[in-house]
């Protein structure tokens, strides 16, 4: 009988395929929309968008996959990069799951259990996620034209960066001083620039400042701990 | 009907959807007997279920709060299936706005989307702008595990970490810098930061740090995973009563048009 490969390198065939196959189908979304609609955007118009993503997203990209591959394992690693939200869930989600069941994120217990925690929590949230849209199909256009909501729809923006920040900004103040100072400069004399030109400005400024503090010792090891309860 | 939101959009969606899902099922099923090889008891196993799909709860709703506030612009389709394949909370938001002002979208976000190429060009930006990872993972990721583990396990540098915070808090900061100082589109009410974006802003925040404050000191664990949309959606309750309450000539103030 032939001898069946070990686990780990087995997750490494299947995530390569998972991410592949993704790869694949995520692009026929797009292209399934222009057959649709039967309209091809201008290939200049589709790069001028993406050249201004594309620099952080994919340098991001390159950052989250050399940071979350040693503590996500494996499967988790594949599965929370194919299913997204990987920050403000599918980590969070692991540590907790590996913590809870008392094992070592390095381990192959560790593999296994947060490959279950991230696969429950991708399925949960495209079912929620799945219902949610079905249910608010027939009252969104209701609460887009009302009048009284209307203002809460408009300042989403603030409100999700607020609620998302202010963990962040208490537990890393000393980093984020700098970049959202130099934002608010840049945007005080020049107001209109748009958000896909200042955000690579606010993450290469965030960047500079916390590598020019880690280096000064002004954050390191010792910072870290204090703030991590 | 609007086409952003037709039947054949909502096929086109819910094929990818049951992909995404049956490869987390595919990965939940090997992992789940593999745990029982490895000596893990069934009911460890079902706790962990359990937890995560609770756990899950309440971050997915903030991601759905996304998808309905995006959807004003983008109808529900396109936010729903490029938030629940790779997609992130913050990024997408970014993605499409990039690609409405290579096209000279008035009022951004704010204002829907009704010409059909500019809603292709949007589709386009945002997937090809987050597929990245896709690439690098079937290179980079079997490599990293096997030597950089033991690299990571054993480096007491905080620096990896510091840098993913510090390049999450610029992504951040430039809303709240946007909320503070950005100017708008000059017909479009709400659109520039003034008296209701940095109410809601602070708002967000304060509720936030209480929140977390009475989970601290009450050791109240389970609300954790529910202080960033709660936060979040009392944020925007707050800047509807500041609307309604406040005389409209200072409501509707906004420092930079």
């Amino acid at each position: 009988m032939k001898k069946e490969r070990p686990y780990l390198d087995r997750v490494h065939t299947w995530g390569r395929i998972s991410s592949l196959t993704t790869l694949c189908v995520m692009l026929m979304f797009p292209a399934a929309i222009c057959l649709y609609l039967n309209v091809w955007p201008r290939f200049h118009d589709v790069f001028s968008g993406l050249i201004k993503i594309i620099p952080l997203f994919w340098t991001t990209a390159v950052i989250e996959v050399v940071s979350y591959t040693p503590v996500l394992g494996a499967g988790g690693t594949y599965l929370s990069f194919v299913t997204g939200n990987i920050t403000n869930l599918k980590l969070p989600c692991g540590l907790n799951a590996m913590e809870s069941a008392g094992v070592k994120a390095q381990s192959e217990e560790g593999e296994v259990v947060s490959t279950i925690a991230i696969a429950t929590s991708a399925i949960t949230t495209t079912l929620i996620l799945a219902v949610g849209v079905l249910l608010f199909s027939p009252v969104l256009p209701l609460i887009k034209e009302s009048k009284l909501l209307a203002p809460a729809f408009q300042q989403v923006l603030p409100a999700l960066f607020g609620a998302l920040g202010a963990g962040y900004f208490m537990k890393h103040w000393r980093i984020s001083i700098l970049p959202i100072v130099v934002m608010v400069i840049v945007l005080v004399f020049s107001g209109g620039i748009p958000a896909g030109t200042l955000v690579p400005i606010g993450v290469v400024v965030s960047l500079l400042g916390a590598f020019g503090m880690f280096k000064l010792g002004w954050i390191g090891s010792k910072n870290t701990d204090a703030a991590k309860e | 009907m609007d086409f952003k939101n037709s039947l054949s959009m909502y096929l086109i969606g819910g094929a990818l959807i049951l992909f995404i899902i049956a490869q987390s099922v595919f990965f939940l099923v090997k992992a789940w007997k593999r745990g029982r090889e490895l000596g893990l008891s069934s009911a460890t196993l079902r706790s962990t279920v359990t937890t995560s799909a609770l756990f899950t709860i309440a971050p997915a709703i903030a991601i759905l709060a996304t998808v309905v506030s995006l959807a004003g612009a983008l109808g529900l389709v396109l936010p729903w299936v490029r938030l629940s394949i790779i997609g992130n909370l913050s990024y997408e938001t970014v993605a499409a706005t990039a690609a409405m002002e290579a096209l000279n979208h008035a009022g951004g976000m704010a204002v829907e989307v009704k010409d059909q190429t500019l809603f292709a060009t949007i589709a386009w930006v945002m997937t090809v702008g987050s597929v990245f990872p896709l690439l690098l993972l079937p290179v980079v990721t079997k490599p990293i595990q096997k030597k950089l583990n033991t690299v990571v396990a054993k480096s007491k540098s905080d620096l990896p970490d510091i840098l993913a915070a510090a390049a999450f808090i610029g992504l951040i900061g430039a809303f709240i810098a946007r909320a503070i100082a950005g100017s708008g589109e000059k017909d479009i009410i709400g659109d520039g930061a003034g008296v209701l974006s940095v109410i809601t802003l602070v708002s967000a925040v304060v509720i936030s740090l209480l929140l977390e404050t009475i989970r601290k000191k009450l050791n109240v664990n389970w609300l954790q995973p529910f202080v960033m949309p709660l936060s979040m959606f009392l944020a925007m309750g707050v800047a509807v009563v500041a609307f309604n309450l406040l005389p409209a000539d200072v409501a509707l103030l906004e420092w930079r048009g």
